[in-house]
């Protein structure tokens, strides 16, 4: 009984972890694509610098989703193999 | 029944050990063996060491005045490019960071990039062992440290946790452990996105892999259109995950190296600026 709540709790914290991770991660990639789209339209001979660093950070930004989705995983795994 | 071999892998993250002595802590509810090797980290970050000696020493040997092969050009632009990079951000008297970041780089991206070919069991990229990348960061770390007490001296390092500079004193006290915690922070935040970048890529192979199963379970009749769909799938996913994500993580674990090199001489400029502005007004 006690593994079955403990692997629930640890479900719903990784769901939770990974709804707000995907969140976050959307509203970074936005804010990086609406300020490359900007920087091209009034530059548009910048285009291809610009695409370099929007991909590098959207890379940085989405790295935090990829960390809660791993650590979840952990968390999961991790509680299901030790409460008895 | 379909006999594919990826779908003899168990789950990911789960490290064939080696215990070398007796010791663990208990922390929370796991416990950390500081004594177990993971073999299989060991073995995949083997090969990617001797891939990128390889590779860099076959295009060394090769190096003939004239026309440059390929490989040659391509190397030689990106060395020219960390250089450039460390002259910016960091200081052209610190040269020594290029090779070590360039080196870094080159690493993972050949760690990496070993998961196009199809390595199965002990063999996985080795950057989803956090051991793996938490090395890298903590070597980083620790040369940043000692590069920002020689360049700085012990004072002026130690100047550097009550940023920002040019404030009330009592607001600079305040914010030492701000400055400390984002100091700490840094080997863990470099390793964790690398590593849970590697790692969650390898996940979403093994559940892609989950959803062809599906497929071939027998009386599965529906269910077969999962076997298209799983196998699309993680085709797109491995070039996207393996090719793209990759290459970028490789990059930004480079640039972060050299950017952390350049927050060591924090508050070095602004003293020059101040005594050259006391030199002009005087």
């Amino acid at each position: 009984m006690n593994h079955a709540i403990a692997v629930a709790g640890a479900l719903i914290g990784a769901g939770l972890a990974l709804a707000g991770g995907a969140i976050g991660a959307a509203v970074g990639d936005g804010l990086a694509g609406n300020a490359t789209i900007q920087g091209v339209a009034r530059q548009p001979e910048a285009q291809g610098r610009l695409q370099v660093i929007m991909f590098l950070i959207v890379g940085l930004v989405e790295a935090m989703y990829f960390i809660n989705l791993a650590l979840g995983f952990y968390f999961v795994t991790s509680v299901a193999a030790s409460v008895k | 029944m379909i006999h594919a071999p990826f779908l003899q892998e168990g789950p990911p993250g789960t490290h064939p050990t080696v215990q070398v002595c007796q010791g663990s802590v208990k922390l929370g509810i796991g416990i950390v063996n500081y004594c177990a090797l993971s073999v299989d980290s060991l073995i995949s970050s083997a090969i990617a060491i001797v891939l990128t000696l390889a590779i860099v020493l076959f295009v060394a040997w090769r190096v003939r005045s004239g026309v440059p092969g390929k490989l040659q050009v391509i190397l030689e632009w990106f060395l020219g490019y960390v250089r450039g990079l460390t002259h910016d951000t960091v200081d052209p008297s610190a040269d020594f960071v290029m090779p070590l970041a360039a080196t870094i780089a080159l690493y993972i991206l050949i760690a990496n990039w070993l998961d196009f070919f199809p390595l199965f069991g002990y063999v996985h990229p080795a950057n989803s062992d956090w051991n793996q990348t938490l090395a890298m960061a903590l070597v980083v770390w620790f040369i940043v440290q000692g590069y920002s007490i020689k360049v700085q001296g012990i004072g002026g390092y130690l100047k550097r946790f009550t940023k920002p500079h040019g404030m009330n004193p009592v607001i600079r006290a305040l914010f030492i452990p701000l400055n400390i915690i984002e100091e700490a922070v840094k080997p863990i935040t470099l390793s964790l996105r690398l590593f849970g970048n590697i790692f969650a890529g390898i996940l979403m192979v093994y559940l892609l892999g989950l959803l062809f199963n599906c497929g071939t379970q027998p009386g599965a009749t529906i269910g077969r259109i999962w076997i298209p769909t799983g196998l699309i799938g993680m085709t797109g996913w491995k070039l996207f995950d393996v090719g793209l994500i990759g290459l970028i993580q490789a990059f930004i674990f480079m640039l972060l190296t050299i950017i952390y090199f350049g927050d060591a001489r924090e508050g070095m400029h602004e003293h020059a600026h101040r005594e050259s502005a006391a030199a002009t007004s005087a």
